[in-house]
């Protein structure tokens, strides 16, 4: 019977504008990673055109009361909801468990109150331009004229390297007010389920709720993808992570039907010669350049990959070898031991190994952090408590390496910064951060380059 | 080279080159695999680390040989940069590491391109082969002079097996360069000397085909990356990469015509499915009909569907095209000297030196242990080839395979075999994540 246990598959719940529904009519992936999701009924998922969403006309105040609760519902979990989601996840979900643990258990504080008025403020100058017409003054014409920031139609297609993808993109779809589908990834097909469930447990039939679908269907499934990415049910397409969700969906973006995009994206660390000023300084930036790296075990885009290290070889392993043991400490989003390093990065690895004084390899492959330190950038994308540190004459030389896939920049120590952001900022970088606070993301600021909350809705003017 | 080594190698002459029963095998591949691994340790330190690692002092059983088979993205694991700025001796130190012998006392003076390292390595009694992959990164695989005399012996002793034997008697048609380094230009090169003779063996191109070409592409991609590709770099490399797409076909129709006034002779015809399709409606286009070839024939097609577009039954189009003809079948790869032969029931057979292993997907756990016997296993296909000793010649492949375990094939001959029904793991997996390298960023010519 164990065996029939096993073969169990994974229970993957859709939500129907608001509605939790559950089924087995598909089947998808095979083995221990085999799921069963409802059938696709897509009337069932998309709301007409010819009448308002639900939430157009609910004001913001309420909403976020509504979020908050949210917020709470899921720190409660009273109907053990959460719980379950986060046991599907760790089943499934490739994170280490206590990372997954720790992701699930802050997806409550993404709803304060705090939060989403400072988002709202930031990036939209306050909450009148989402509950009614904000008067412009002084237009050089001499008119009237009033802007609103419009709900729109918005079909997500969500990451799932973390779950708190799905949650700020609820948080942002819900201020917005408009209606939207949230496409579920492969690699996390629980947590956004798990959101809208507890909206619905909150606030049933409260319009926030009954504004939000969620379904799985195959990433490019032109049966699905070429009937809803159309003008006619969405304004526009969220897409996270670039190549593989853009893969058909570029064959339908056109007039009517624009992309929202959030790329995929590379961090870097610079780490400015005063770290070896002391024993001190090394260990300080050593400490910081780890909690950098080890943010969501390197799976999160804002993870630090590349470590530029302002000295000569020699000192660059010495921060090397400063920078391992911190990668074997345990942090919030960051495990002590994590997933071993992947085979193919460890092939590339091993033959570096032999390449000395070319390159120099510090710790093993078992998950407790590995250092790699080259003459110049590895050719592999690092993760899972990968460090690739490449030492360079001035942290200025570091900028060619710097493009549009750059986005968080940690440099030590922060009084280098200022001299730095302008060519980081010139050469592609979207965010530069003081080395050790590139996991501290807060939403309200520019996201890859722009304020997502502008993005998600349609501006559109009353003019006298 | 060890005894056993030997023995196998010896084993399986013409013409009937498979007749070992398992069991008669067995005892000689292990044997030979822990003197191989015993001698190739102290030559190659990945090898060594990870038989410390998984803690195998000796090869007692097929599943020792497991952690330590090394990917084939093992050949391509050198820093991209030693050839961006033509570090040719650090790129044959790389080599030397995954090496039987030393590759860098070599003298890399004057070298100008990694066709040119290649090449000097080979007059150094390094016989290098390349295999070009789709990144723009190549493969780099080093043998012995006397490896490559292995090789020759066994496509001499197996070509055509078992419905022909390769005896210098046909025209010969590679629908293809014959001159580079990558292992196609060593089967062309093989295959004409096997089958015909220098007058009959009749190549599409007789330029070379440049790893150069390929490394360029790699040099524009990072090019690209970095940011200082500007919009003219960008349109003239598209441009070139066009004309070279198209380059190899300005003689084709001459080509394809001579094969075609050859018809009713003997053949040997090879070259990709596409081509073969060209061939057919140039015939079509001179109103001969279908099977209209020597019934001796022999056509072989394979590879080459990749960024092309070909009709849902292209297979079947192109065998009712040469009509009566023979077929033969193998399986091979790059990182195999001693092919795999597909007999009259459509299995392929395992030549003696070559030990079979048949893994699951991961790649972790032995299938096709010592004690099973008579059933079907499917899984990830990996290998100890006895007739390489330049380097560590244990290897896992991505293809997925029915290996039956049975003691004799269908055809009646003994020994496993490997069904008709190859095919490639496939990785996507419909994953998202919001990492990613500027590479999402390149598109067009490059990215194909």
């Amino acid at each position: 019977m164990t065996a029939l246990v096993s073969e169990t598959p994974h229970r993957v719940r859709h939500v129907a504008r608001g509605v939790p529904v559950s089924g087995d009519e598909r089947s998808f992936g095979a083995g221990a990673s085999r799921f069963v999701t409802p059938a696709l009924d897509l009337d069932a998922l998309v709301w007409p055109r010819s009448e308002p969403g639900p939430a157009f006309d609910t004001p913001v105040a309420e909403i976020m009361d509504v979020l908050v609760e949210l917020g709470s519902w899921l720190e409660r979990d009273p109907d053990g909801l959460v719980a379950d989601a986060l046991a599907a996840a760790r089943r499934t979900n490739p994170l280490p468990a206590g990372v997954l643990t720790e992701a699930y258990a802050s997806l409550g504080r993404t709803f304060t109150r705090r939060t989403m008025e400072f988002m709202i403020e930031q990036e939209l100058g306050g909450a009148d331009v989402l509950d009614g017409w904000r008067t412009i003054s002084g237009t050089p014409s001499g008119r009237e004229v009033r802007v609103r920031a419009f709900p729109a139609r918005v079909v997500h297609v969500l990451a799932g390297n973390a779950p708190g993808v799905g949650a700020v993109s609820l948080l942002r779809a819900a201020l917005t007010k408009g209606v939207n589908l949230f496409k579920l990834p492969s690699n996390d097909l629980y947590s956004t389920s798990l959101l809208l469930a507890g909206l619905h447990a909150v606030a049933p039939g409260h319009p926030t709720s009954r504004s939000c679908s969620a379904a799985y269907w195959r990433g490019g499934d032109a049966e699905v993808e070429s009937v809803l990415f159309r003008p006619q049910f969405f304004d526009k397409l969220a897409a996270w992570g670039g190549e593989a969700s853009l893969r058909s969906a570029r064959a339908y973006v056109g007039p009517g039907f624009e992309l929202v995009s959030f790329d995929p994206k590379t961090s870097v660390s610079l780490i400015g010669r005063e770290a070896f000023a002391s024993a001190e300084s090394l260990r300080a930036a050593a400490e910081a350049a780890a909690t950098d790296i080890m943010l969501m075990d390197q799976q999160a885009c804002a993870a630090s990959r590349f470590q530029y290290v302002e000295g000569s070889a020699a000192e660059a392993d010495r921060f090397a070898a400063a920078l391992l043991p911190r990668l074997g400490v345990a942090r919030r989003l960051g495990s002590a031991v994590g997933n071993p390093v992947p085979a193919d990065i460890r092939e590339e690895v091993e033959a570096l190994r032999d390449l000395a004084p070319y390159a120099r390899v510090f710790g093993g492959y078992e998950g407790s952090g590995l250092v790699v330190r080259t003459e110049e950038p590895v050719d592999f994308h690092p993760e899972n408590k990968v460090a690739n540190v490449v030492p360079v004459d001035r942290l200025e030389d570091a900028l060619g390496r710097i493009n549009v896939a750059t986005q968080s920049v940690g440099v030590y120590p922060a009084s280098r910064k200022a001299s730095l952001r302008d060519a980081l900022a010139a050469a592609g970088a979207q965010r530069v951060v003081t080395l050790g606070n590139v996991p501290v993301v807060e939403a309200g600021l520019p996201h890859d380059g722009f304020y997502p909350l502008q993005r998600l809705v349609r501006w559109v003017s009353d003019e006298g | 080279m060890d005894q056993a080594s030997r023995a196998l190698l010896d084993m399986g002459q013409a013409p009937e080159l498979y007749r070992y029963a398992p069991e008669e095998l067995l005892p000689l591949h292990l044997e030979a695999a822990d003197a191989v691994v015993a001698e190739r340790r102290q030559q190659v330190p990945i090898l060594d680390r990870r038989a410390r690692e998984a803690g195998i002092d000796r090869i007692s059983r097929k599943s020792d040989l497991v952690p330590l088979l090394f990917p084939h993205s093992t050949y391509k694991s050198y820093p991209t940069s030693f050839v961006e700025k033509k570090r040719w001796k650090d790129l044959a130190r790389w080599l030397t590491t995954l090496s039987s012998d030393d590759a860098t006392t070599v003298d890399f003076d004057g070298v100008t391109d990694e066709d040119e390292w290649v090449d000097r390595l080979r007059e150094n009694g390094h016989f290098v082969i390349a295999t070009s992959g789709t990144t723009g990164k190549c493969s780099f695989l080093r043998h012995s002079t006397e490896d490559r005399a292995r090789k020759a012996d066994a496509f001499a002793r197996q070509l055509g097996w078992p419905f022909a034997r390769a005896d210098g008697s046909r025209s010969y048609f590679w629908l293809g360069p014959h001159i580079g380094v990558n292992s196609a230009m060593d089967a062309a090169t093989l295959g004409a000397s096997l089958w015909s003779t220098p007058d009959n063996a009749f190549f599409l191109t007789d330029e070379r085909l440049r790893l150069t070409d390929i490394s360029r592409l790699a040099a524009m991609r990072r090019r690209m990356a970095d940011g200082v590709a500007t919009p003219g770099e960008i349109a003239a490399f598209e441009k070139q990469q066009q004309a070279r797409s198209q380059a190899l076909y300005p003689g084709i129709d001459a080509f394809i015509d001579r094969l075609l006034d050859r018809r009713n002779e003997k053949l040997s015809i090879s070259g990709t499915w596409a081509q073969h399709l060209l061939v057919r409606d140039r015939a079509r286009e001179r109103g001969i009909p279908d099977g209209a070839f020597h019934p001796e024939s022999i056509v072989s097609a394979g590879g080459g569907i990749k960024n092309v577009a070909l009709p849902e039954d292209y297979q079947e189009q192109v065998a009712r095209f040469y009509g009566d003809v023979v077929r033969t079948g193998t399986y091979g790869m790059t990182e195999m000297f001693q092919l795999m032969n597909r007999c009259e029931k459509l299995r392929y057979h395992l030549p003696p030196g070559l030990l079979p292993l048949v893994l699951d997907q991961a790649g972790e756990t032995l299938l096709n242990t010592e004690d099973v016997t008579g059933e079907v296993v499917v899984g990830r296909f990996a290998f100890v080839d006895f007739a390489i000793t330049g380097r560590w010649s244990g290897t896992i492949t991505s293809d997925r395979v029915e290996f039956d375990t049975g003691a004799h094939c269908l055809c009646g001959r003994p020994g496993p075999t490997i069904l008709d029904t190859i095919t490639r793991y496939r990785t996507d997996d419909d994953t998202i994540g919001c990492a990613g390298t500027i590479d999402g960023y390149i598109r067009g010519a490059l990215a194909s």
